[in-house]
């Protein structure tokens, strides 16, 4: 196998007393999507901050295609593409002239940046909008029209913090298709998401990420296979009171009690069919156990804030 | 579309130029109304001080007043603009529209971008500096050629005021903070640096203080140029103003750099 395109050794990221990332370790291939989940503060934006060169390193290694961000920020910022969790277009400059003025900062010469930008407003179906000013924009087509600034240069490194919140399933969907052709063209992706389905559908691999450090890595549907069981009953309490003892005999089951919700779960459906009889629990779901429930067992429930 | 383009990232110069275009872009959108300040405020300036106070005082250093005031208006009007764009202008650039968020992201580190700035404001100070040329060549207030190095002052002016103004907005994080140096430092500037009367003229010590405001240099140039009464001391003033920049701006580099970093 190749050397890594990212590389990062115990990589740390101190403010003051705080450490928002504690020694992490994960290597990125070429053209592999990788994903970076947990919860808010985890770490997750502070991390591609220390990728793109916007947030020095602390302490550790980091190496982005055999480069350092301490010697190398302008080279490597050159090869990445990024699209931040927050809008950040410019507000003065109309569609055409916020793309034309971000080719610039690569150094594209007007010639090629204007071929460009037309054939990536086709890409991301925003060819009608070139004159419109932001404002006039959507919440999906100003994500759109970011993901378009952020291919301005080519990139061998597309960052993506959070691409598709608070966005309707068209958007999501129509963006999701997107990134996937741009895998297949071997553009390599770093993405930060709170969908888990966004995760599963994108991400080779992933790390799930909590106080700053890497609980558990690996590829989405095998970390689900190995560490959840295959299906998940869930139901509300209703007035009934049940005992957590009362589902124990059932040698092979989980239980989970968050407030007035259950979810108990275990890897034969007829068990839980049983169960359900058993206990005349009649409004439930029974579904296959998901990235989120193995997110949620292990980052807890409650809230982290 | 991928038809790779492979560009090398640019080099220094074009990266501090790709921010100077940025602002230019925005600035020139607008250019009636931004430009309606710097030709418009003259006029009120020198009808106030023609009808008004001028009727009051006959020659001042054996001219008319206005012609005595309106050299010095073309220095003010870089200062303000120069500071009004490196300390609320900037300060809006970088917390509420979240430009630089964008811009640091490309290859454009903090150095280019905040030098371009600087030479943004500098750039400021030459279009006000000339605006006000024009308007007050319509009255007659322009008396020879060298006028035409006056924007060129306004340049190093709006550079200086730029780089002072950017110091103030590294350590500033509410905006209504701007307001104590503004009214506290530019305008009391305004007062000293000689553009209503000779500063020979103020108690000895805010002479010494007038020495060391760079608008007083940039004034005494002004009015050199404008009416073509160059002397051995305007050297001198020309040389302060060149001296002062490389200092001054490397500090507000270093402040902002210090604010930026996360």
């Amino acid at each position: 196998m190749d050397a890594p395109l990212i590389q990062a050794d115990c990589l740390t990221k101190k403010y003051g007393d705080f450490i928002a990332v504690n020694g992490i370790n994960f290597s990125i291939a070429d053209a592999e999507c990788f994903g970076f989940l947990g919860p808010n503060g985890a770490g997750k934006t502070t991390t591609m901050k220390m990728i793109y060169c916007i947030s020095p390193v602390t302490q550790g290694k980091l190496s982005i295609a055999g480069m350092d961000p301490r010697h190398d920020a302008t080279r490597i910022k050159s090869i990445i593409g990024v699209v931040p969790q927050e809008n950040n277009l410019d507000p003065e400059l109309t569609v055409e002239e916020n793309l034309q003025v971000f080719a610039r900062y690569f150094g594209i010469p007007p010639r090629v940046s204007r071929q460009r930008i037309r054939e990536l407003l086709n890409f991301m179906s925003l060819d009608k909008k070139e004159n419109a000013k932001i404002k006039e924009l959507s919440g999906g087509m100003k994500r759109r029209l970011i993901i378009v600034r952020a291919l301005l240069n080519n990139p061998r490194i597309l960052i993506l913090d959070e691409p598709t919140t608070g966005l309707d399933p068209q958007v999501r969907h129509l963006i999701w298709d997107k990134l996937r052709e741009l895998k297949y063209s071997g553009v390599t992706m770093l993405l930060t998401t709170h969908y888990m389905e966004e995760a599963s559908q994108l991400c080779d691999r992933l790390v799930i990420m909590d106080n700053g450090t890497i609980l558990m890595a690996g590829n989405p549907h095998e970390l689900v296979n190995k560490h959840t069981k295959r299906y998940v009953m869930e139901f509300t309490r209703n007035g009934h009171n049940f005992d957590q003892q009362s589902f124990l005999p059932h040698s092979d089951c989980t239980v989970e009690i968050h407030g007035s919700r259950y979810y108990i779960y275990s890897d034969s459906d007829s068990i839980l069919d049983s169960i359900s009889k058993q206990h005349h629990i009649t409004s439930k779901i029974v579904r296959s156990a998901d990235l989120e429930d193995l997110f949620l067992k292990l980052t807890g429930r409650g809230l982290n804030e | 579309m991928n038809n790779a383009i492979v560009i090398d990232p640019p080099g220094f110069i074009q990266r501090v130029l790709s921010v100077f275009y940025r602002h230019y872009k925005c600035y020139f959108k607008h250019v009636v109304a931004n430009g309606f300040p710097p030709f418009v405020e003259p006029l009120l300036f020198l009808a106030a001080i023609g009808f008004g106070v001028g009727r009051y005082v006959n020659t001042i250093e054996g001219m008319k007043y206005s012609e005595y005031v309106a050299p010095g208006l073309l220095a003010s009007t870089a200062m303000f603009t120069a500071t009004f764009e490196l300390t609320y202008g900037t300060h809006i650039r970088m917390e509420y529209k979240r430009i630089y968020d964008g811009i640091l992201s490309t290859p454009i580190g903090i150095v280019d971008a905040f030098v371009g700035e600087v030479i943004w404001a500098g750039a400021k100070g030459l279009f006000f500096s000339l605006a006000v040329l024009i308007t007050i060549s319509f009255f007659g207030l322009v008396h020879s050629p060298w006028a035409l190095c006056a924007p060129a002052v306004g340049f190093l002016t709006g550079i200086i005021y730029g780089a002072l103004g950017l110091i103030m907005t590294s350590f500033i994080t509410e905006i209504n903070n701007f307001n104590f140096y503004v009214t506290g430092c530019c305008t009391p500037m305004f007062f000293l640096a000689g553009i209503f009367m000779p500063v020979k003229e103020l108690p000895v010590v805010l002479q010494k203080v007038s020495y060391c405001i760079p608008l007083t240099h940039s004034v005494n140039l002004m009015r050199g140029l404008v009416l073509g009464k160059l002397e051995s001391f305007h050297v001198h003033n020309l040389l302060f103003l060149i001296i002062i920049i490389p200092p001054v701006v490397w500090f507000a580099i270093r402040c902002i750099k210090k604010r930026m970093i996360i």
